[in-house]
């Protein structure tokens, strides 16, 4: 049983334990998974059976108008992919993603960038900037909602109301909906990662700045060659995180439309296939079609944002 | 060279202000419009408020009498209520969130059992399970629990939200911090347990901050949990009730309810707001 079990990754290398370290390290194996445990239960746990179910009636035709529910294994996915409407919807879904994601990391970077230095009054502008993320994104939903598509004749209705038909009339109807929401999440979504990518410029050492600084004259060109490569991992984490703020963001306009708005996207469809249609089946198989494409851009971002899952050397 | 650099601060004064501008023009907006009569919302001016008027956030608390099971005094809106179940939710949440995260955490970062990265990503890849569809299966989970229409739906179920990233901040943090820190308890005799709560707790304090901060954002912007778990409007939080509540012409409760429930969050914010920032940096870079 003397088995001699390869030091983690973290120790010192080379490192062997010897029969008493041993004993300890097994029980620090089974005091780590009894630490663990309600986390991995209250995520994997809670998520469990929703996502089996998800899984499971997506590979069936079930649906409210016909009760004989039989397996059609991927049919369903395989109708929407021939679907063009699928089609321009995830092309939509994914615009989402990307045009509030670039944004926020324009906003964020700015926000950060400017909050850097010193200067007077700086803890008011950092407070002030910090704000719209704290503001309770629930609430802040419903207040955005009636000013940006107002539900009642006020002062700015008229006004709303203009551009509301504006972009409708000129690029299709649901536009404003869509840029409104958009919006709501840059709004949010930025003032985030502006914090965010601030920590992480308070982390980087000076000396790396300046450094480049004598190197690199240019401030555009100190900007892409320093700035955002001393950056990148703090980007990649913060553009997953806010790829999951856009989808809740997006759940949250949609709820408190009463559901009125059917943004043009997979999810939001999805919904509406479910709730409205009945159809169970497809809905979820729509809810799910899109995940081999963010399980690589999830992918993408692991490697990027790994070296700040590194050991400090 | 001197009228180079006064330009510059210039700009960067100028867009410092615009971007406090941008920053709380909406919150603003808001508090302008809870504070208008009903006149005024229509002819005035959308920017400011002429005669500002309580009138709206008296209505959250005005008392009615209404017939429940017994006679009984209550408010037409029950903002009190919904205050009193969202700080119940909040704190039990957040104290469930905290804890286990900072012991996932520990575990992940400090003891590291085999395929302790494994365990770290799969946690973070939750976030991507969509969740459009996602929380009426859930309800289905909630039912059988008896949990619907109950507080503890929420606590149950708002913890999956923010633990994946929680965990993730608080493993990468004690993976960075030095082993010594508690190498001088051991020799003491001290066990990780008192070694931990003694000398690394308090020491982390930033990172509590910051992955507490993080939560409370996560659980303050759901809407649909909250809305779809808590359908009865005694058991509702703030903004759960918002969102059932109707916006009319002569109405503006809703707007006022929203003003007033932000308040306690951004005052925690705002407080805060500097402690969460040198705890991400704690956490991400420095390790202490």
């Amino acid at each position: 049983m003397a088995q001699m079990v390869a030091a983690p990754s973290g120790a010192k290398n080379g490192q062997v334990f010897g029969r008493g370290e041993l004993a300890r390290r097994r029980h620090d194996v089974v005091v780590a998974y009894l630490l663990l445990a309600p986390a991995v239960l209250l995520v994997l746990g809670v998520l469990a059976y929703p996502l089996g179910w998800l899984v499971e009636i997506s590979l069936t035709n079930s649906s409210v108008l016909d009760t004989s529910t039989k397996l059609v294994w991927l049919g369903n996915y395989a109708g929407f992919l021939r679907d063009a409407e699928f089609w321009r919807a995830s092309a939509n879904t994914l615009g989402y993603l990307a045009i509030t994601a670039i944004l926020k990391m324009a906003v964020g970077v700015g926000i950060a960038l400017l909050l850097a230095r010193p200067f007077p009054g700086r803890p008011l502008v950092f407070v002030a900037t910090f704000l719209p993320w704290a503001y309770p994104g629930g609430l802040g939903a419903v207040g955005w909602y009636w000013f940006l598509i107002p539900p009642l004749h006020s002062s700015y209705s008229v006004f709303m109301g203009d551009l509301h038909l504006f972009f409708d009339s000129r690029l299709g109807e649901g536009t404003w909906g869509f840029i409104s929401l958009i919006a709501f999440n840059v709004w949010r979504g930025g003032s985030f990662v502006g914090i965010f990518l601030l920590a992480a410029l308070n982390g980087i050492p000076e000396d790396l700045f300046d450094y480049a600084t004598t190197e690199v004259k240019n401030a555009w060109r100190k900007f892409w060659m320093v700035t955002v490569p001393l950056l990148r991992p703090f980007l990649a984490l913060a553009t997953f995180l806010s790829l999951t703020g856009a989808a809740v963001d997006l759940g949250n306009v949609y709820y408190i439309s009463g559901f009125r708005n059917v943004y043009p996207i997979v999810w939001t469809q999805a919904f509406h296939l479910a709730l409205f249609g009945g159809q169970w089946g497809r809905a979820a198989a729509l809810s799910l079609i899109l995940m081999p494409v963010l399980t690589l851009i999830l992918f993408i971002c692991y490697r990027v944002f790994e070296p700040l899952e590194e050991d400090v050397a | 060279m001197r009228t180079t650099r006064r330009f510059r601060r210039l700009v960067q004064g100028v867009l410092l202000v615009l971007l406090a501008a941008y920053s709380i023009f909406p919150i603003y907006m808001v508090t302008v419009e809870s504070l208008k009569t009903v006149d005024e919302d229509v002819f005035g001016s959308p920017f400011y408020v002429r005669h500002p008027s309580l009138e709206w956030y008296q209505n959250l608390f005005e008392e009615h009498e209404w017939m429940t099971h017994a006679r009984i005094v209550t408010r037409t809106v029950p903002f009190l209520v919904w205050s009193r179940n969202t700080a119940i939710v909040f704190s039990a949440a957040l104290a469930v969130i905290l804890l286990s995260s900072l012991m996932a955490g520990y575990a992940l970062g400090r003891l590291r059992p085999p395929a302790w990265r494994g365990w770290r990503r799969v946690l973070l890849a939750t976030f991507l399970i969509p969740q459009t569809i996602l929380f009426l299966p859930l309800y289905k989970v909630v039912f059988h629990l008896h949990l619907d229409d109950n507080l503890l739906a929420l606590v149950l179920t708002y913890p999956m939200l923010a633990i994946p990233f929680c965990a993730w901040l608080f493993s990468v943090y004690f993976q960075k911090l030095s082993p010594d820190i508690e190498e001088s308890a051991y020799i003491e005799g001290a066990g990780r347990f008192t070694a931990f709560l003694r000398i690394v707790l308090p020491m982390s304090w930033p990172v509590v901050v910051a992955a507490g901060l993080f939560a409370l954002g996560v659980i303050s912007s759901d809407f649909m949990f909250a809305g779809v778990f808590l359908p009865n409007q005694w058991h509702q939080t703030i903004a759960a009730g918002m969102a059932t509540m109707d916006v009319s012409l002569e109405d503006l409760s809703v707007v006022s309810g929203i003003s007033l429930g932000g308040l306690p969050v951004l005052l925690i914010a705002a407080l805060f707001a500097g402690s969460y920032v040198r705890g991400l940096t704690a956490a991400m870079i420095e390790g202490a």
